[in-house]
């Protein structure tokens, strides 16, 4: 979602069953043999079916992404292009804005892993079996609902110089905590991050409210017959319970937090002196404002090796058992 | 926690996620004239409509709100049925190499977008797609479908075997059995493919950005960013009415099918 989540793409386990147990019916059906051959066709029957799909995503996002990777070689104005190797890389390697993009990058994804996922988690807690607790899910999962565009423009509001934020700590006397939020590092990137997680936060609430539920009454009875309460019954029982929700939520924190583009695009445009830009803003700053094609094809492509190579270390580790690591 | 302090901890993040909610409303509530140059808490009058019409007619998010309908639900609609044929190819039918279609259709959602882009524009101004309805409407099918593939692949895995053998045993062909069997068993599955897609086109900014720029063509999210870098001094109420306004379909949509939202979620975390 992208921006968010769903704004986008959800990297959850995609094979449940062990590769080879997947239901494939006619062919391994007895009654195939009934029936010789004339309704099933040949293997090609199928391929128009995924024919569609397979157009779709090969010439919009497939070729695109290979050509990505071939003008990464290139010094490419827009206009004329010409061979350069690998200079690209060499020369982001020597950017102090990527050095300090990249170390953006980091503080989101820390971030954004720190915060929505805790508060998530203790806020499904806390509202789990309490009266009003469905209520109140549903109050902090409205942010969701809202673009993270629209977001950003109420945020934007809240934390100019003599917006909403800075008038409430000067309300309750902490003057001194006032700051220029959107014109600092890394100040702005901090604040830029909270923005988020206002929005992103009753997403993994809604979703550890799922797992909770899916916990066995059994098992928490039983927990607390042997004297485990409060704290004790949480570390034990509700946070193991909770593995396989917490997995997803992290892997989705991960991707997002690294493609995290319209909050900051809106709220700062990657600025001041683009001390705000994380990897995501840095491409499309140096192929659409610059056109530094070629330049932007490379950081691009760093960004995909980190989010590929991020959620798989991360999801092959955390479910060894499900074809990730296989596939 | 006791009992107590649970009330009290869930309250005041009930409150803290409020009170931006309360701040836009008031505010995009307030009359432009009336604003002070700085954040009203108090509800300073009822202009909502006026500045509604500012935001719609003068800064345009009217064109872009109907092209983002027509996106949105088209698009969502295109994907959800190439995804579901897709699956129905992958989970159901005797293709060869079923985990290779799988990554190739899936791998769409793995990528940033970013890596798309600067091709996307270079094919589009060839093929003079740049800034039409036509080419961005393609593109959303194509970024759409990898995730609704991947919903409807989940569950179509889960129908039992047996239907479709029956279904194949009684004569029917396979538009057949996809369009009578799978298609109407798996309605909640598809509208909750339907309502993501839906949500994720109607959200986007980057590619509405990049690959339009006349008002009709571009898309709301980009109509907004737009908006608040030319009001961005004179009218913070009509900035926020803007941005009110660009949330309600999506904020409609959770709120009636919150249902299929949440289980259309949980299929995923399963």
């Amino acid at each position: 979602m992208t921006g968010t989540v769903p704004s986008t793409g959800v990297p959850a386990p995609p094979a449940r069953e062990p590769r080879g147990r997947r239901r494939r019916v006619p062919l391994r059906t007895p009654h195939r043999a009934a029936r010789p051959g004339a309704r099933l066709g040949g293997p090609l029957t199928a391929l128009p079916w995924a024919l569609p799909a397979f157009a779709f995503v090969g010439v919009l996002l497939v070729y695109p992404f290979l050509r990505s990777v071939y003008g990464s070689f290139f010094e490419d104005n827009g206009f004329t292009s010409s061979y350069t190797g690998l200079d690209n890389y060499t020369r982001l390697a020597d950017d102090p804005i990527f050095g300090r993009s990249l170390l953006n990058t980091l503080m989101w994804v820390a971030g954004t892993l720190l915060l929505p996922v805790l508060a998530g988690l203790v806020i499904a807690l806390a509202t789990h079996r309490l009266r009003w607790g469905g209520v109140a899910q549903l109050v902090i999962v409205l942010p969701f609902a809202i673009s993270g565009t629209a977001t950003a423009a109420l945020w934007y509001f809240m934390l100019t110089s003599d917006g909403a934020v800075n008038q409430a700590l000067r309300a309750v006397g902490l003057d001194s905590w006032a700051q220029l939020w959107l014109l600092e590092w890394p100040q702005n990137t901090l604040a830029l991050i909270v923005a988020s997680t206002w929005q992103a936060t009753g997403l993994n609430v809604v979703l550890f409210a799922i797992g909770l539920r899916a916990i066995p009454r059994d098992t928490v009875e039983a927990a607390r017959l042997d004297g485990a309460n409060g704290w004790r019954m949480v570390r034990y029982i509700t946070l193991p319970q909770l593995r396989a929700v917490t997995v997803v939520v992290v892997g989705m924190a991960i991707v997002n937090s690294l493609k995290a583009f319209d909050m900051i695009w809106i709220l700062t445009q990657g600025g001041p002196s683009r001390s705000s830009e994380t990897l995501a803003l840095t491409m499309y700053r140096e192929t659409f404002r610059l056109f530094h094609v070629g330049y932007g094809s490379a950081i691009a492509l760093v960004l995909s090796v980190v989010v590929v190579a991020s959620s798989w270390l991360y999801l092959s580790r955390q479910m060894p058992d499900t074809g990730w690591a296989k596939a | 926690m006791g009992r107590m302090g649970r009330h009290v901890f869930v309250a005041g993040c009930v409150a803290l996620w409020l009170l931006p909610l309360y701040l836009l409303v008031v505010n995009a509530l307030t009359p432009v004239a009336e604003y002070e140059g700085k954040p009203g808490w108090t509800f300073q009058g009822f202009a909502l409509v006026d500045n509604v019409r500012t935001a719609w007619d003068e800064a345009g998010i009217g064109d872009s709100f109907q092209a983002s309908l027509l996106y949105a639900v088209v698009c969502g609609l295109v994907a959800v049925l190439v995804a579901a044929m897709a699956a129905f190819a992958v989970v159901v039918l005797p293709i060869p190499r079923p985990a290779f279609w799988f990554w190739l259709i899936y791998s769409g959602t793995l990528f940033p977008l970013q890596v798309f882009l600067a091709p996307l524009f270079g094919l589009y101004a060839d093929a003079n797609l740049y800034d039409t309805r036509l080419g961005l409407m393609l593109v959303y099918v194509a970024w759409a479908v990898p995730f609704a593939f991947f919903l409807i692949r989940n569950q179509m895995t889960t129908m039992p075997p047996e239907l479709t053998e029956a279904a194949l045993i009684d004569g029917a062909s396979f538009i057949r059995v996809f369009w009578s069997v799978h298609v109407p068993l798996m309605r909640s599955g598809l509208g909750a493919a339907f309502l993501f897609q839906f949500t994720a086109v109607w959200n986007d900014l980057l590619l509405g950005l990049t690959l339009s720029r006349s008002g009709d063509v571009q898309p709301v999210m980009a109509s907004l960013a737009t908006l608040r870098a030319t009001y961005a001094s004179s009218g913070p109420p009509v900035i926020l009415a803007g941005a009110l306004v660009v949330s309600v379909p999506t904020l409609l949509l959770f709120l009636v099918f919150r249902g299929l939202f949440l289980r259309g979620m949980a299929a995923s975390v399963r």
